[in-house]
């Protein structure tokens, strides 16, 4: 299968801080890539960097072929590749609908077009009873699925993935791991940051570790789950005793 | 925005609306005591600016206070265009559109850089530098002694003269159909994909850009709809009065104004502008006319010829800013969503059931 997106040696300066490092990686059309490390790795600022929030400071991104670097963040949404956000954003004052209609209002200037792929993507993650409310009134697991139902509703080609499970309950997190599953189904290729190994090592077909910045290591789960460095970097350094 | 009707309003305030118009156009023909005309047109003048800056700092959340930068210069250019150039102001007016919208596209696409209070106290700056422009200009702008209209040239279709400016009718059906055309753009702004984007922007800035939407190219949209009709506002206030100079057309005071209609009556709604006008259009010129203390008088609450009496006379129609201020202060108190926000809840709650809106989840996220 042929790689949709190229990370290649990105880093990302903030004065003399290293956020990222020469990270490398591709990820497979239709795959779906695990984005795992401690906190502090760089896992987001490299979310960052890859959506044009951040232009890396070295290196550079491609994008079934074509080169990221410099684009603005709409430009890249545009372009087909989408991503949700750790600290969850909805528009608070908008309807759920609203909400999902500003994510489909991409591809048409026409409200009731817009409305109807709305309903749709709603249907899929299961809140299109909660259409007519308030986004700012949800509970976050609803918050999280609504997260992904604006993004899905720009038809995106890749979907990134920042902790869509985090702070959710187990029941909620299997609902959103299905979610991601089907989405995979649908061939769209998702990069996902997580921090319940369980949940990753299930639903990724690779994972990129990362560590103080920079790509500690790179394989299929069991691999990972096997890696000693990887558990030296969450759990630290085994303590020798006396 | 309800998501079940983005389009199409219901019959019945469809047709009550029908029936204040009627009467709004009917008004002058029953009505010429000239003072009630002069405030329902302070009343129309009131309703465009609110509903101008509305679509910046409404519905897309970029507080200007700077817009007498385009009320000045819709102003100033409409003024000198008839008195230096005698160009018919309904020629003059549609250049100083076109310069303020310029202008506005030109100064946003450096200001929209910045966010939140940077972006505000920008605004304050660019209006300031208009201020001192128009005030130094002396050969353009007359300085400091301000523009007169000597006279306006009667307005003449077919060889017809429809009018020749001298009642306050014409000013009067002119501010009518220009509230009515801001009314309906904001109504249309709010039912389409732009309404939709602005409020995105309004809501989170970076959750709209990761969405698609391009953040300057929309903020300077949302400022050109907002600068075009601020700019005929002004002209059409400079026409109007007659008379315009930096302190009553540019001056901070004129941008707090804009600000002042829409978060008395209610930030982001098409009514919110219109309520704003009709508390503050009447509250002005009572306080002008010093109805406040004759109602105090009246009541019995002071007496006319005690000390406090003679000192409230004196004093409270200078009062005017001081109790503008208490009054926004009480609002942004005591109704945070405006006065219109503030009625909706009162009902919602009269009605025994949870708005569905509800505000108070709202307010957790805020």
């Amino acid at each position: 299968m042929a790689s949709i997106l190229e990370v290649s040696h990105v880093s990302k300066f903030f004065g003399g801080l290293a956020a990222n490092s020469d990270v490398s990686f591709s990820v497979e059309e239709g795959a779906i890539l695990g984005l795992i490390g401690p906190n502090g790795a760089g896992k987001t600022t490299l979310f960052n960097c890859i959506t044009g929030f951040y232009p890396p400071s070295r290196g550079e991104v491609r994008f079934s072929g074509r080169r990221m670097n410099g684009l603005t963040p709409d430009r890249v949404c545009k372009l087909g590749m989408a991503r949700t956000w750790q600290k969850v954003r909805p528009l608070a004052k908008m309807t759920v609908l609203d909400n999902v209609m500003v994510g489909a209002l991409i591809h048409t200037n026409r409200l009731s077009v817009a409305s109807a792929i709305a309903m749709e993507q709603l249907r899929y993650v299961g809140m299109d009873g909660r259409a007519p409310h308030l986004a700012g009134g949800l509970p976050i697991g609803e918050r999280k699925k609504l997260e992904v139902a604006r993004v899905l509703a720009t038809r995106p080609r890749i979907l990134l993935l920042d902790e869509v499970m985090g702070g959710l309950n187990p029941a909620e997190s299997e609902e959103i791991i299905q979610l991601i599953l089907e989405i995979k189904s649908r061939g769209i290729t998702q990069i996902v940051i997580e921090h319940d190994m369980k949940a990753i090592m299930r639903i990724s077909d690779r994972i990129v570790v990362l560590n103080s910045g920079e790509k500690l290591t790179e394989g299929l789960p069991r691999e990972i789950g096997a890696d000693e460095r990887v558990i030296t970097a969450y759990l630290g350094q085994a303590f020798d005793g006396h | 925005m309800r998501a079940s009707s983005p389009r199409g309003l219901a019959l019945v305030p469809l047709l009550a609306l029908c029936a204040i118009a009627a009467v709004l156009v009917a008004l002058p023909l029953t009505i010429d005591n000239p003072y009630a005309l002069h405030v329902m047109i302070l009343l129309f003048l009131t309703v465009v600016q609110g509903e101008s800056w509305n679509v910046l700092g409404g519905y897309t959340g970029q507080y200007s206070v700077g817009h007498a930068a385009y009320f000045g210069l819709g102003a100033y250019v409409t003024l000198i265009l008839l008195q230096s150039r005698q160009v018919p102001p309904w020629w003059g007016v549609w250049a100083a559109i076109l310069l303020a919208v310029v202008v506005a596209i030109v100064i946003g696409s450096i200001t929209f850089r910045l966010r939140g209070p940077y972006f505000v106290l920008a605004s304050i700056a660019v209006a300031e530098i208009f201020r001192l422009v128009a005030l130094n200009w002396g050969s353009m702008t007359s300085g400091a002694e301000g523009i007169l209209v000597s006279d306006i040239p009667p307005l003449q279709v077919a060889g017809r003269t429809v009018t020749d400016f001298t009642s306050k009718v014409p000013f009067y059906y002119a501010g009518f159909a220009l509230a009515v055309t801001t009314i309906v753009v904001n109504w249309g702004v709010k039912n389409s994909k732009l309404g939709y984007y602005f409020q995105a922007i309004r809501e989170d800035q970076d959750a709209a850009h990761s969405l698609g939407i391009a953040l300057p190219v929309y903020k300077n949209i949302a400022l050109g709809i907002s600068a075009f009709f601020t700019a005929w506002s002004g002209a059409f206030y400079g026409l109007y009065v007659g008379f315009i100079d930096p302190g009553t057309v540019l001056s901070v005071e004129v941008s707090v104004q804009f600000v002042l209609i829409c978060i008395i009556g209610g930030i982001g709604t098409i009514a919110g502008p219109v309520l704003g006008a009709l508390l503050l259009v009447p509250l002005s010129e009572a306080l002008r006319a010093n109805l406040l203390s004759d109602l105090l008088f009246k009541l019995g609450v002071v007496d006319e010829g005690t000390p406090t009496g003679i000192f409230l006379k004196d004093n409270l129609a200078h009062a005017h800013a001081l109790i503008y201020g208490i009054l926004v202060v009480l609002v942004i108190l005591f109704m945070p969503d405006g006065v219109l926000g503030f009625a909706r809840k009162l009902l919602a709650r009269r009605r025994g059931q949870a708005p569905a809106a509800a505000p108070s989840a709202a307010k957790d996220s805020a």
